[in-house]
């Protein structure tokens, strides 16, 4: 826990400064979870506060300041799949967004040492979101939560309130096709690697 | 097969964590707090206007009863209090005549 049960319990009551410090002890990491989930730098802010609007108007049905942190995580979960399945609604619109973003991102970055590493890691990012991708918004968010954010079977049978099989199954079979969809990107990359080493050779 | 399906799960672990790093968890802006509370002020307005709508709402629907009530209901109920009044008298006024033609040793 970032915050003491008793700020907790001082922000149910309505006091407003106790909130704002359990904002400001949480931001950061419901923003880098959020950033994870849904790989939109320029939207994490506005999900983010999206998350805790939901949580000041949620915070009198919390039972005990004990399920605080996993009441914070559905509300992201939830937060970031309604941005996931409107996202999903205007994809094709977005598509252009995104080419621009990672060249401005690539722009800004100074020296070429820093522009090599930021273009690793937006290489990174966007093999990562691809695969993500390849599976619905509830098994993306859950994947990314147990893979990515590294939370435990346990807490994510809090978050979620299923049993923890019924999450193994569900995170299974998930894995399986991210699985398939990368092996199956490694073999085209393979045989593009080797078709252009085939063309390299014959001049 | 196993060792290549194996050897598959290792890198997208691998993966993973690099996605880890490669998306640290962002710095929040200056105008995220102020944003924040600007969002939870406009949701408490907006509560607030549904409710104030309601409430008019139920407030012209209770003027409208009155109305309805003191200029239809009203006159209605005396008006049938009134023939109420008036029936009375006309039974009374039978019951006379019967007696009348009973005095007079008419038929029953």
């Amino acid at each position: 826990m970032l915050v003491e049960f008793e700020l907790i319990e001082r922000a149910r009551s309505g006091d407003d400064s106790a909130f704002n410090q359990i904002v400001q002890a949480y931001r950061k990491r419901i923003l880098g979870t959020i950033s994870r989930t849904i790989g939109r730098p320029e939207d994490v802010e506005d999900v983010g506060q999206e998350v805790f609007l939901r949580l000041y108007y949620s915070l009198d049905q919390l039972r005990t300041p004990e399920v605080f942190e996993p009441w914070l995580y559905r509300l992201t979960v939830n937060a970031a799949y309604d941005y996931l399945r409107r996202q999903r609604r205007r994809q094709e619109s977005r598509m252009s967004d995104l080419s621009e973003q990672q060249v401005m991102l690539a722009d800004a970055a100074a020296g070429s040492k820093r522009r090599d590493e930021e273009q690793r890691r937006t290489k990174i990012r966007e093999l990562a979101q691809s695969l993500l991708g390849q599976v619905s918004e509830e098994d993306r968010i859950l994947l990314t939560l147990k893979e990515v954010e590294g939370l435990s079977l346990k807490e994510l049978e809090k978050i979620y309130s299923v049993n923890e099989n019924a999450l193994k199954v569900r995170l299974f079979r998930a894995r399986q096709r991210v699985l398939k969809a990368f092996g199956a990107r490694e073999n085209s990359e393979a045989v593009s690697k080797a078709g252009l080493g085939s063309a390299d050779d014959s001049e | 097969m196993d060792r290549m399906q194996h050897q598959g799960e290792k890198r997208l672990d691998a993966l993973f964590a690099e996605y880890r790093m490669a998306c640290p968890d962002p710095e929040p802006s200056a105008d995220f707090m102020p944003s924040m509370w600007k969002r939870i002020e406009a949701r408490r307005v907006a509560t607030v206007s549904v409710f104030r709508h309601w409430a008019q709402i139920c407030v012209m629907a209770t003027l409208a009863l009155t109305v309805l009530i003191g200029g239809v209901l009203i006159p209605k109920f005396q008006e049938n209090a009134a023939s109420s009044s008036s029936y009375l008298e006309a039974l009374s006024a039978e019951h006379s005549a019967d007696y009348i033609h009973m005095l007079a040793g008419g038929p029953r």
